[in-house]
């Protein structure tokens, strides 16, 4: 889905793509050690089980405002303080989102989903 | 949201007042087989009634995921522990703390097996852990280690300084003879391979 505040310039109109957005906050909260990977809600399993990848499940939304808010759902590597890496991530992804997009980003709410499984830390993923 | 749960709330009640309704005609003997099958044979008759029935129930699927994935949606959102920083909404479901404790198995070598049960309420966290012990363990020095563990695991990975209550239930107690004895059945599971000797001369 394009955002609706598209921005013009005297060449043309600049659409950002919501996916592009969830894929900012995606990388910029992998940069954060403590992070394992980005959790997964039942689109973006259905969406890799049918074979396309780069769909996240992080949910970008737009108010009336044009602020933007982003939902990522975590999944926290094991011994790390849960508050103190969420709030990195939080940090990180506002950062990289305003230098990146110039949006006015409202809100970075952070769910943890889980610690990392023993079966990723065999699969050393 | 909360008019969309009051249209789905109605919407599953009319389903199933007419479901029951449309038993209680068939109990009076109101209704004859004769009718439902000149009513379905009407509505397959047309190639118009039969693209109003088709789009009529995925219309009804539709609704009913939606509905499905509001309410559990909902019911997700209250297995989590709250709290709001500077930029935004921390939620940390309550299935991470489960995993968090789990992993505390690996920790204390006397426990075989550990499944915690977590549950936040206005007083704090209550933490039930049901476990399974190592014969050699002695269970009151043990469970008293895995309760501050298990308390000083929750504080310093969530941060929190509610209340955490630790209660402990020993499921069972396994002795090295049982040990041996499943060691031993995997591996003479492993060994005999069925039909292993078949089409031998």
């Amino acid at each position: 889905m394009a955002r609706k505040d598209d921005s013009r310039t005297d060449l043309g109109l600049i659409r950002i793509h919501n996916n592009a957005i969830a894929q900012t906050a995606s990388i910029a909260s992998l940069e954060i050690e403590g992070v394992k990977r980005v959790g997964k809600d039942i689109k973006s399993n259905i969406m890799e089980f049918l074979g396309k990848k780069g769909i996240t499940a992080i949910r970008v939304e737009t108010n009336k405002n044009e602020e933007v808010k982003v939902e990522i759902p975590l999944i926290i590597k094991y011994g790390f303080n849960i508050p103190e890496v969420s709030s990195k991530v939080q940090e990180n992804v506002l950062q990289a989102l305003e230098k990146m997009t110039n949006l006015s980003i409202k809100e970075v709410n952070i769910n943890v989903q889980g610690i990392e499984s023993l079966r990723d830390l065999q699969a050393g993923r | 949201m909360r008019i969309f749960t009051v249209l789905g709330i109605l919407f599953y009640s009319s389903v199933i007042i007419l479901a029951g309704m449309v038993l209680i005609v068939f109990a009076f003997n109101l209704l004859q087989p004769q009718d439902i099958s000149n009513l379905l044979n009407y509505a397959q008759s047309s190639s118009n009634s039969r693209i109003i029935l088709g789009l009529s129930g995925l219309l009804l699927i539709l609704i009913s995921l939606s509905f499905a994935q509001l309410i559990l949606g909902r019911l997700q959102r209250e297995k989590t522990i709250a709290f709001a920083t500077s930029s935004g909404e921390v939620t940390i479901a309550l299935s991470a703390v489960e995993d968090l404790i789990r992993r505390l198995s690996g920790v204390i070598p006397e426990i075989k097996e550990l499944r915690p049960d977590v549950i936040a309420t206005k007083k704090g966290i209550i933490v039930d852990l049901r476990v399974v012990l190592k014969k050699e363990a002695n269970i009151p020095e043990l469970t008293s280690r895995l309760q501050e563990v298990t308390k000083t695991k929750i504080q310093e990975v969530l941060g929190i300084e509610e209340q955490i209550t630790v209660k402990i239930h020993v499921a069972k107690i396994i002795t090295a003879d049982e040990k041996d004895r499943k060691k031993r059945d995997v591996e003479k599971d492993e060994l005999t391979a069925p039909f292993s000797g078949y089409g031998r001369a």
